[in-house]
This record gives structure tokens, sequence and C-alpha cells, in this order.
């Protein structure tokens, strides 16, 4: 009874608010109301969290990445890991070899791209984001993979990538935004080193790489060729970064430690 | 109850008084402080996780609202993050959000100021007398209960069951026993199990802080299998970063909307108040048995502290039974061991911040049993149970609190409380005499609208008798009881019989 009363508080609220075309209604006008019930405020929260992953979730963010550092314009950009992906969970991964629920994915992309702390299933961190994803889902087909999905797969170039060239290709195109050293600079991500993804992530791969490079890098620029991309995430991918943490025998917690201590000697929050 | 005593007392009772300044012990009441820190750290994390709130906020309770329970308070009382209050607060905010989410979040801290202000109100109205009347017999039943429950809700912490939602407690046992593999993380339950074994088995050597001793143990187990195995596979849960700040000040966010949540939470408020409360008390009676502690100053502390706990980014708590015997045992007979108790959790904690990040789970759900374990003390109830009204108001509340819930357990203690206060209190012993031909019947006890049954059927037995009623050892006689006198008066002489009343 009472979550009726709240529920038609807020409707009433929402109702005086201007009307939009769209059926949902923005972030920002959900930010702007007063009263937001369970869901929204998840929504909120689940938006605040890809957009400042350290200041928002910060229990389980192991890195300076954050969640629109790879889903562009919070989630929201077509070609690049857009988030619209609820109506195809649960579905079946190779990566774990099991089925996962948005949930699992979620704490996946914790625990290997942030190179974080596996957040517990029922985490409040876990639960909003999946509230996000759910809201930008809206319109889409159950079952059906979204049109712009993931990253485009680049077609056979017949060259295989190379490295070397894509070393030079980086500094000439990427380096002044992500740094020369890869460290990343202001809102641009480290590519690399221990502040960037580990090398169990999905980017740690050079298709997917180059895939993403090819369509969305550099943003606003000449698109790079095809060839340049895939040097590029070769290149990408030999470069030092935190273990896979499906790795044991002590290699990943001694790698915790040596970081978080190097962090705290630097006179910084690790 | 009320004895007026004007505002100049009440104001008095609401400022710090450092009357205990001249027979302190600095020394002994710093050490019993710093063992009481040491203790309360890996339950304030346990109680956050109880509650539904980051770790931060039971490390923020354990500083911040102990701290104002002692500076206002004037006994040896350790306040901070309490298992009862800690279930009550979650269980009432899980019936209007999601556990964690932020309205969640929110409205634990308006539910805390309720709290705070409800305690204010008990205190303006000198409600701290009432809790006298809390049966000693009715607290050990709640804390057993809230044992039992807390070692139902490690083992769903350890299994894994903690989304499951059920009606009662045992049903998610029987669907983990039911889906064993399914449901269960081997290494997870390997990590509580050394947890609780390890603490259980120290228990015997360090009876004070063998909690910490279990933390220590499991954590480093649990680390163990994390890094040997990594993260995934041995599917093990860590608390993650924890980030704390010296002075996490902040404004809840409350406005007329909130009302209605207001409304619908007032009711275990209600309950979490007197809880609260009545806990706090016990504890300060227990403490300085025969000493002067003032329970109305211990009231207005209790509710002070619940009060600003929002404005610290915290919620509410109360006095603590097992870290008050600590540090009683220590020593500490003075609010500074408190006090000193909150400086150093925030120095501590501070300290080893970057430590918690890999705190598995499994041990503080081993924590949880172990705080659980504790509370189930077989040597209080005994003496209870031997007692056929203590005995029963004990297993009434523990059944009630484990079965029913404990903001039902807690009415039901109350309940019991007064009624078998009442019945205490209406027992009525009648002496007779024969006296020649007439009786003379000797009373001893209240004769009110309650305890009149027994004399009037023994006078109404024959009309025609000639009785003498001694009423001088009868504290208190009430209209009903006069009346009934009175008719029975007229009765006697229609019938030639005769009632002289002695009064008293």
């Amino acid at each position: 009874m009472r979550t009726v009363l709240i529920a038609a508080m807020a409707y009433a609220l929402a109702s005086i608010a201007p009307a939009t075309a769209l059926a949902r209604p923005t972030i920002e006008e959900l930010k702007a109301r007063r009263v937001l019930d369970d869901y929204e405020s998840n929504v909120v929260y689940g938006y605040n969290i890809v957009m400042e992953t350290q200041r928002y979730a910060p229990r389980y963010t192991g890195n300076r990445l954050r969640c629109t550092s790879c889903h562009l314009n919070a989630g929201t950009q077509p070609d690049a890991f857009p988030l619209n992906v609820a109506g195809i969970y649960p579905k079946w991964r190779a990566k774990n070899g099991v089925r996962n629920g948005i949930g699992l994915r979620i704490r996946d992309c914790f625990l290997y791209s942030l190179n974080g702390v596996m957040p517990p299933e029922e985490a409040p961190e876990v639960l909003a984001v999946a509230a996000y994803i759910h809201y930008l889902s809206e319109g889409e087909v159950i079952g059906r993979t979204p049109d712009h999905w993931g990253v485009p797969t680049l077609p056979d170039t017949n060259v295989e990538p190379n490295p070397a060239r894509g070393g030079e290709v980086f500094q000439r195109n990427c380096a002044a935004c992500h740094g020369k050293d890869g460290a990343g600079t202001g809102p641009f991500p480290p590519l690399w080193g221990p502040d960037s993804y580990s090398a169990g992530a999905g980017f740690n791969s050079i298709p997917k790489t180059a895939g993403f490079i090819w369509a969305n890098m550099p943003p606003g620029g000449p698109r790079l060729t095809h060839q340049q991309a895939n040097d590029v995430a070769a290149f990408l991918n030999l470069q030092l970064r935190p273990f896979d943490p499906r790795e044991g025998k002590l290699k990943k917690l001694f790698e915790r430690i040596v970081h978080a201590l190097s962090a705290a000697w630097a006179g910084d929050k690790p | 109850m009320s004895a007026r005593k004007g505002w100049g007392a009440l104001l008095r009772e609401a400022l710090p008084d450092f009357s205990w300044r001249g027979k302190v012990d600095v020394r002994r009441e710093s050490l019993a402080g710093l063992a009481g820190a040491v203790l309360v750290i890996p339950q304030a994390i346990t109680f956050a996780y109880l509650v539904g709130l980051p770790p931060e906020y039971g490390l923020y309770c354990a500083v911040f609202v102990a701290f104002i329970a002692s500076l206002f308070g004037n006994s040896a009382m350790v306040g901070g993050p309490n298992t009862a209050v800690s279930i009550l607060l979650s269980v009432t905010v899980l019936q209007y959000a999601g556990r964690g989410s932020p309205l969640y979040i929110e409205y634990v801290l308006i539910l805390s100021l309720m709290v705070g202000v409800i305690q204010l109100g008990i205190w303006l109205f000198r409600g701290a007398s009432l809790f006298r009347y809390f049966s000693p017999a009715a607290i050990t039943g709640i804390k057993a209960g809230v044992g039992i429950l807390l070692i139902t809700s490690a083992l769903e912490g350890a299994l894994g069951l903690a989304p499951l939602s059920a009606r009662f407690f045992y049903e998610k046992f029987l669907v983990a026993a039911g889906g064993w593999n399914e449901f269960v993380s081997p290494c997870a339950l390997l990590v509580s199990g050394i947890t609780i074994a390890s603490g259980l088995l120290m228990k015997r050597r360090w009876p004070r802080m063998y909690i910490v001793g279990a933390v220590v143990v499991g954590s480093i187990a649990g680390l163990a299998i994390v890094g040997w195995r990594g993260p995934v596979d041995s599917q093990i849960e860590l608390l993650g970063h924890v980030l704390l700040k010296p002075f996490p000040l902040m404004w809840p966010h409350m406005g007329p909307e909130h009302w209605v949540i207001v409304e619908g939470m007032f009711p275990n408020a209600v309950a979490i108040a007197v809880l609260g409360l009545a806990q706090s008390l016990v504890i300060a009676r227990d403490l300085n048995a025969g000493a002067t502690v003032n329970l109305h100053k211990e009231t207005f502390a209790q509710g002070l502290s619940n009060l600003l706990s929002p404005f610290f980014s915290t919620f509410a708590g109360s006095g603590s039974f097992n870290r008050t015997s600590v540090a009683a045992q220590m020593g500490a007979c003075t609010p500074l061991s408190g006090m000193v108790s909150a400086v150093a959790v925030a120095v501590i904690a501070c300290l080893l911040g970057p430590f918690f990040t890999y705190l598995p789970m499994p041990a503080i759900a081993g924590v949880l049993a172990l705080v659980g374990i504790g509370m189930i003390q077989w040597k209080e109830a005994r003496p209870l149970l031997r007692e056929r009204i203590d005995g029963a108001v004990y297993v009434l509340t523990l059944l009630a609190v484990t079965l029913l819930g404990l903001e039902v357990g807690i009415m039901v203690a109350a309940g019991l409380s007064v009624a078998f206060f009442m019945a205490s209190v209406s027992r009525v012993e009648l002496q007779i005499v024969r006296e020649g031909p007439g009786e003379r019947i000797a009373v001893t006890g209240n004769l009110f609208y309650a305890s009149l049954d027994h004399l009037s059927a023994h006078l109404r037995q024959g009309p025609a008798a000639t009785t003498l009623l001694d009423l001088s050892r009868v504290p208190y006689c009430d209209a009903s009881a006069k009346a009934l006198f009175e008719s029975i008066r007229r009765e006697r002489m229609l019938h030639g019989g005769k009632l002289e009343v002695v009064p008293a």
C-alpha cells in the first residue's frame, strides 16, 4: 500500500514535469526530480557509476578506467560496446563457460576490465548498473542482438598485424591524448600499465580492440585504415598490464600488494 | 513517575558532565578503550553488512555514535553498532527500497534520526523508569533469539543464500540442502569454517579477544586460498576498498516527500528506540549496581547519539553487551574508556584501511556466527529456566524472536514483562483465623480490580457469616475493592451476617 502511495506521488510529480516526446525521461530529467522511486534512483546511481566509476564505485575498482572509457558516451554510442543489451541476457559465454545473467556480466567487468575486486551478487553497485542497462535497453527486442552491438568486425586485410608499425601509428595519432607512455591524460584513459585493464579483459584481444579503434578512434578525426587499426591493436596487446585474475599461485595477490605499496609510496590513494 | 525537576535539572542532564574526573585511572581506562577498539572493528564491518550498508558506515558508527554516547553518558557502557538494532533497521527499510540502493541508505539515515527523536522524547517524559519493568529474562531471551538470527544470517553469508528471500529462517536452509552442489562454494564454506573453528578454539584461551584472533586467522586462510587459486576459481568475495574520511559530515536528504516513509516506519522506529534503550539501560544498570548511575542521563546520551548519527553518515546504535563486559573486565568504570575506544577506532581503521580490501566476506560471515554463538549464553539461561515464570518469559521471547521476527519479539517481550509483573503485583495473601463464631481475615498485598477474585469468592461463600477484614497490611485499596466490600456488607445484612472492615 505504501509503495503504491509513493509510486503515485512520484507519478504525480513526474506528470508536472514538461512532457517530452521520449517515453523514458532523460538522466538530466531524472536528476532534476525531487522524488525518485527505487528503480529510478538506481538508474541515476548506475549512470553515475558508469560516468565516474572511481567516485561512485570505489569499493570494487582497481584502476583508473571508467565504464565510459570503453562504453563511450555512457554506453549510448553505437559500435562502442553500447549498453542497451539487457534483452540478450542471460546467455552462455565462452569466457567463463556458464550461463551469464546481466549481473555476472557486470561483475566480470569489475574483475577483468577494471582490474578490481569482484563485487558480490547483490552488491548495490551491480544492481544499479543493471538498472541503468535496463533503462538504456527500453524499446529493444528481447532475445535479438541490438543493431551496432559490440564493435564491428574488421575484414581480413591478408597482412599480419604488425606491432612495430602500430607503435608508430600510436605515437602519431593517439599519444596526444593517451600519452606517449600510454598512461592517459585527464579524461583520456590509460591504455596499459598498472592503471589500465588487465590481461584477462575482453579488450585484450586484437580483433575487438582493432574494431573499437577503427570505429571510434580518434574521436572526430579521420579514421585509421583497417590495417592501421590492426597494427595499433597488436601494439597495445604487447604492452605490460595487470595479470589475468584467473591466474592463481599468489601472482595476482603479489601484484596487488606491490601496486598498493608503490601507490602509497607515491603518496596517492591505491 | 514524573518527578518534575524543572528545566535546570533537565539541562544539567543534557550537558556532558565530567563528574568522573576525580576518580579516573587514565591508564586503565585507556587500555580498556584500546581493547574495545580492536574488538569493535570486525564487529562494525560485520554489523554494517547486517544493516545492508557499506562497511564505512559501521566504522563511523563505532567512532561517532560511540563517542557521543560516552561523552554525554555517565557510565562505562560502550555504545556503537548493535546486532539487534542493526537487524531491525534492515528489516524496516527493506520494505521500501532494495538493499543498499541509494534510497535505502537515505531511509536508513532517516530511520536513525527518528529513533533518536523518539529516544529523546522518552527521556523528556522520564521514560527510563519504565525500563525497570523490562524483565531480565525477556532481555536474555531477545539476546538468545538475536544470536540465532545472527547464526542463520551467517550461514546465509557462508552459503551465499543472501539473495534468496524466505518467510521463515529455516526455509533457506531447506533450499540449500536441496541444491547443495549448485549453491555452495566449497572455498567460501572452508574459510567460514576455519574462522568459526579457530574462534571457538581460541575462546577458551582468550575469552575477550577471540573474535579478533578468528578474523585474523580466517583472513589469512581466505587470502591464501584466493591467492593460490585466483579470485575466479576460488569464488571468494572480498570486502573491496574501504574509503574512510576523518570527518564524514553530511546533511541527510530530507523533505516533505519523505512523510509517507516516516509514517510507515514509525512503529518499527518505536520498536528500535525501545529495544536500544532497553539494552543500554540494562547494561548501565548491571554495570553500576548500587552506584549512582543516572539512567535518564544515559537515555539522553543514547537519544542524542542516534539523533546525530545521520549527520556523521552512519546509522543508529545502542549499548553493546559484549564490548561493555570486556571493558568492565579490564577495569573501566568511567565514560573515558568509551571515548578513548572511539578515537582509537578512527586511528586504527584509517591505518588498516588498505588491508580491509582483502578481507574475505566468508570470514565476516564467520564473525557473525561467532558473535551469535556468544549471545546464546547457557550460563545466563540456566538459572532462568529453573524459575517457572522467568523460564516461560525466556522461552516465549526466544520463540517469538526466532519464528515471528525481532520486531514482534520485542512486543512479546514487553507484553510478557508487563503481564508477569501485573500477575506478581496482583497476588494477595489471605490469612484466615477462626475467632469464636466468626473469622478474621488479614490481607497482605494490593487490593485492586485485578486482585479481588480470590477474596470476593471467599467472602461470598457464607452470606450469613461474620467476618473481620483486617486491611492494615494493604498499601493500596482502589475504588472497585471498596465497592465490593460495600455490596458484600449489604448482602450480609440481608442474610444476618456481618462484615467489618479495619482500614489501613
